[in-house]
């Protein structure tokens, strides 16, 4: 089960995964380093669970995998988003940011998160 | 989510099996393990040391890879499923597509369809509702029938007495139970008074053993115990589910009141299920037998009236009851004089006894409608045939677009299919109607009718029927158009080649015309039985003849009025303006017979053959019955209202009886001697067919009323015109003379004779409805090989006129070919009609199997229809232009 140093919350894996395959589609590895390189750490996803997050993803049919060569010329399994993957990201996107505008609200009324119209992708 | 995630990714992967979908998964993280090792040896760890440190941050490996590789197999397999179902969905909408693109082959294929599938459900539900359905008491193959045999008298069927009852009952130890009942269809009825209008039931008179043998259960209440069925303790009844629905609305209240039944008031025990309605369809009642006084039935050895069922105990076969019955049966005709000549037993097991005359029929009728299923899947492959080497284009185009075979022969299987299943749907419509019109056309008249009901058993079968008609007419079609060289063909760019699928079409419109040509015969065959049967002279003239049936209430009987009642209400009946003649019997010819009268000696003539004797079926009369039926005197006379109790018993003889017993003729002097007392016979009338139409008349005695009073009063009206005018007038005459008379039916003779020719006619009328579907099917098919034919041959046919062919020469060609198929198929349905009809001889009057005469006119109606359907593509192919065929193309 997903360990981290930052705790990622279930279900947010999945949701931080189709966030970066919609940059680009990208091999396992390169997705892992991506999403420590941006949090620059703080968000540490075991790649156990990074794994099985992707082999059940594709499952649902929310990303397709395609073997191929990297820019060292080894043989990798790409995956990218499909279109069922975008709307999915879309939607979690929306259900997390009114989740944790509502977390907020609760916690600390003052400094309010503004659910801003983001330009998130898709 | 895409609408087929898998199909899209067919072309870039195959079906990975597990062992690739594992090798996949392991090299996958593997590169993931040493990515990450690269990394850590350039942030400046040993070689050893990266490899640990990227498996210690990986984490948990070997679930990972377990867990990856079932989610992968759980993909693969699921999205192998949706290609499956999506090329299902593929060709259900092609094949869908294809048939709305051809709405001609379309309409003609589903009706033809609909017309087999539906003609097959139908015929099947009466098989299933009156052959099929089990029968409604437990272990019903251990229940038989049983008869008393004398072979002397040629007499296999015989009911018992009661003594020889009782006797067999005692001693048979291979039998559970024996039960006797005595029902005469509206003879065994009963007067219900008391409640609402007076009704004359139907019912029988059941011998204790009746329900425990059949091991029948009441539905409400109880049936008859043993000590409820001795004289003195026997007012009990038993009711049918119909008679509690339609007069007691299905009350249980009922149950445990008394009802008044021929005037006395009898408790209602129980009421029994509705699908108890043994001995017969419409039954009202089952009353103890001790409850019929001697002096209506007799209860001497001599009195035969007692129908016997009997239950096998477990284990004991048909056979080994018989035997044992008939040891019985010799030591007590060894015993007893009046046995004497009773000597044998008939078992037969229930089910034979009640459905045996039936089932020939109806299977037959079941194969005929096979047969026309047959000849339209044939008619469909034709069909299909022609229209797959039109498309064979379309299917080049689809295989060079990478459609295996298997591929193209499923997706034309699917169309044959789903044409085969909107045809069955079809089908079922028009089953339901047809099932209704059976019903009108004398189905009504079989044994459990009220059984007959298209239910899901029927549905099944209805479906499977379907499914078989679109496997069997599409296999073909759809092998062959797989097995042509598409690629090929595609090449060649050529139109579809008239060689060996011309052939198989040709063969297929031989079978199509062989099997029309088997039913053909087989509805010909029907059809002049039929006719021989109307034509059968039934010694009466039926036409102008209204029949009265009637029963004397026994309170007439206990004043000693009956007589006079009797001839009242023939005087009054007599009476009505435009009543000719009016007569009465206790049985009208084809409802009943004689009693039999046990012992009448003929006595021995000089020179001649001595004392015989005989026994002799006599028939209570009035004295206008014979002039009212029609029935014409040979010599002597008939009876007066003279011949009354005063005077000595005489008898009139029929024709059969002076010739066989007194060949040298009959004359004033003849007596029959019952014991040492002389029966003068005053006369001799003609044959009458009592029992049934297709039975020659036997010897038979007539007696005047007046002499030997019955109850059961069968009016015969002479009427001016039409019987049915006279109807309300009859009824308000017998009315005159007591209002409370109950009348159990009115109906014109030739009704009567009509519901004895109700199977014959329900047999010959689909028969020959299904030899005519049979027939058109058959001449479609030829049709629609001519028509392709010419059109295949339009260029070919263009040059010959060119060449200067004369019309009739073109005309030639094409009528040739179709006769010369037409031709081959008679002849092989004649040798197959020769084979099959045999199976009709047990349902055929007076028409021999091969009759010639059937046969010839069969190949003459095949030939002209086959004539016909080749005449229309050859006029066709006479209009064609030369100039516009050649340029054709």
């Amino acid at each position: 089960m997903p360990r981290s140093s930052l705790g990622l919350l279930q279900g947010t894996v999945d949701v931080l995964i189709l966030r970066t395959l919609s940059w680009a589609s990208m091999h396992g590895y390169g997705i892992s380093r991506w999403i420590s390189d941006r949090s620059a750490g703080a968000l540490a996803l075991e790649d156990a669970a990074l794994y099985q997050a992707l082999h059940r993803l594709e499952r649902k049919g929310l990303v397709q995998s395609e073997w191929g060569i990297t820019e060292k010329n080894q043989r990798a399994k790409y995956y990218k988003l499909t279109p069922a993957g975008r709307r999915q990201l879309r939607t979690e996107v929306a259900e997390l940011r009114q989740y944790m505008a509502v977390l907020f609200q609760v916690l600390d009324p003052a400094s309010r998160i503004h659910a801003t119209n983001s330009r998130h992708p898709a | 989510m895409p609408r087929t995630p898998g199909i899209r990714r067919e072309f870039r992967f195959p079906w990975r099996n597990r062992r690739q979908v594992a090798e996949d998964v392991d090299a996958e993280l593997a590169f993931h393990l040493a990515r990450r090792a690269e990394e850590l040896v350039a942030a400046g760890l040993s070689a050893d040391d990266a490899r640990r440190e990227a498996a210690r941050r990986f984490g948990d490996l070997e679930y990972t890879t377990r867990y990856c590789r079932d989610e992968d197999v759980r993909r693969e397999r699921e999205s192998h499923h949706m290609v499956k179902l999506e090329a299902l969905r593929q060709d259900l909408v092609y094949a869908l597509r294809a048939l709305r693109s051809a709405p001609g082959f379309a309409v003609v294929a589903l009706l033809t369809l609909a017309l087999g599938i539906g003609a097959n459900t139908a015929i099947f539900s009466v098989v299933r509702g009156v052959l099929l359905r089990p029968l409604p008491f437990p272990d019903a193959d251990r229940v038989v029938r049983i008869w008393h045999a004398s072979a002397a008298d040629n007499d296999y069927r015989s009911p018992l007495s009661e003594p020889d009852f009782k006797d067999w009952s005692a001693a048979a130890s291979r039998f559970t139970s024996l039960a006797g009942y005595w029902y005469a269809p509206g003879g065994s009825g009963a007067d219900l008074t008391g409640v609402g209008t007076p009704e004359r039931l139907e019912g029988a008179f059941v011998t204790p053993e009746f329900f425990p043998t059949l091991r029948a259960a009441a539905l409400v209440g109880r049936t008859i115990r043993p000590d409820e069925a001795v004289q003195g303790n026997d007012l009990y009844m038993v009711i049918s589910y119909g008679l509690w629905q339609r007069r007691f609305g299905g009350d249980p209240v009922v149950v445990g009141r008394p009802l008044t039944i021929n005037g006395v008031p009898r408790t209602v025990l129980g009421v029994m299920p509705p699908d108890f309605t043994y001995p017969a369809d419409r039954i009202d009642f089952w009353i103890p037998l001790s409850t019929i006084p001697a002096t209506a039935i007799g209860r001497g050895r001599v009195s035969r009236f007692l129908d016997v069922i009997g239950r096998l105990k477990p284990g004991v076969t048909v056979a080994q009851g018989r035997d044992e019955l008939a040891a019985i049966a010799r030591r007590i005709a060894a015993r007893e004089p009046a046995d004497k000549n009773f000597t044998g037993v008939t078992v037969v097991p229930v089910r034979e006894a009640i459905l045996g005359p039936v089932e020939r029929p109806l299977l037959l009728l079941l194969g005929a409608v096979a047969f026309v299923l047959l000849i339209t899947c044939v008619n469909i492959a034709g069909l299909l045939l022609a229209r797959a080497t039109s498309r064979e284009r379309e299917l080049a185009v689809r295989s060079a677009l990478g459609a295996g075979r298997g591929r193209i022969v499923r997706q034309l299987l699917t169309e044959s299919l789903v044409l085969a299943f909107l045809g069955g749907t079809l089908g079922v419509g028009l089953a339901y109607l047809g099932v209704h019109a059976l019903g009108a056309i004398g189905a009504a008249e079989l044994p459990r009718a009220s059984e007959i009901r298209i239910d899901a058993t029927v549905l099944l079968y209805a479906l499977g029927v379907s499914m078989a008609a679109g496997l069997l007419s599409g296999v073909l079609p759809a092998l062959r158009a797989a097995s042509r060289n598409l690629q090929g063909m595609l090449r060649a760019g050529a139109r579809g080649s008239v060689g060996a699928g011309h052939r198989l079409r040709g063969a297929l419109v031989i079978g199509e015309v062989a099997l029309a040509a088997i039913l053909a015969v087989g509805a010909g065959l029907a059809t002049r039985s039929f006719a021989h049967l109307l034509n059968v002279d039934p010694g009466f003239r039926p036409e102008h003849l209204l029949t009265v049936k009637l029963s004397i209430p026994s309170s007439y009987f206990d004043a000693d009025r009956a007589q006079a009642y009797y001839q009242e209400i023939l005087a009054r009946v007599g009476a009505v303006p435009g009543v000719r003649a009016v007569g009465s019997a206790k049985y009208l010819p084809l409802r009943g017979t004689g009693e039999p009268w046990p012992s009448l000696i003929v006595p021995g003539t000089v020179g001649g053959p001595g004392d015989r004797e005989i026994r002799l079926p006599v028939l209570h009369v009035s004295a206008g019955y014979f002039h009212a039926m029609g029935i014409p005197v040979r010599a002597g006379r008939t009876f007066t209202t003279a011949d009354d109790g005063k005077h000595p018993v005489v008898l009139v003889v029929n024709q059969e009886f002076v010739r066989r017993y007194w060949p040298a003729g009959w004359d004033a002097g003849r007596v029959l001697r019952a014991g040492d007392t002389p029966i003068q016979i005053i006369g001799v009338v003609g044959n009458v067919r009592q029992r049934s139409l297709t039975e020659p008349a036997e010897p038979m005695g007539y007696i005047h009323y007046l002499q030997n009073m019955r109850s059961g009063m069968n009016l015969a009206i002479r009427t001016a015109g039409d019987p049915l005018y006279y109807v309300n007038a009859v009824r308000q005459a017998i009315w005159s003379v007591d209002p409370r008379q109950t009348i159990t039916s009115i109906e014109p003779m030739s009704a009567v004779l009509g519901d004895t020719v109700a199977r014959p006619r329900l047999l010959t009328s689909l028969l020959l409805l299904f030899g005519a579907m049979g027939l058109a099917l058959g001449a479609l098919g030829l049709y629609g090989v001519l028509s392709y034919t010419v059109s295949q041959r339009r260029q070919e046919i263009g040059v010959r006129v060119a060449l200067g062919a004369t019309p009739g020469s073109v005309l030639a060609l094409v009528v040739r070919q179709g006769m010369t198929l037409a031709l081959v198929g008679v002849v092989a349905g004649i040798a197959g009609a020769l084979l099959l009809t045999r199976l009709m001889a047990a349902v055929l009057y007076q028409v021999r199997t091969t009759d010639p005469a059937t046969f010839a006119a069969v190949v003459l109606v095949l030939l002209g229809t086959a004539l016909l359907a080749s005449w229309l593509p050859a006029r066709r192919a006479l209009r064609i232009d030369p100039v516009q065929a050649l340029r054709y193309e």
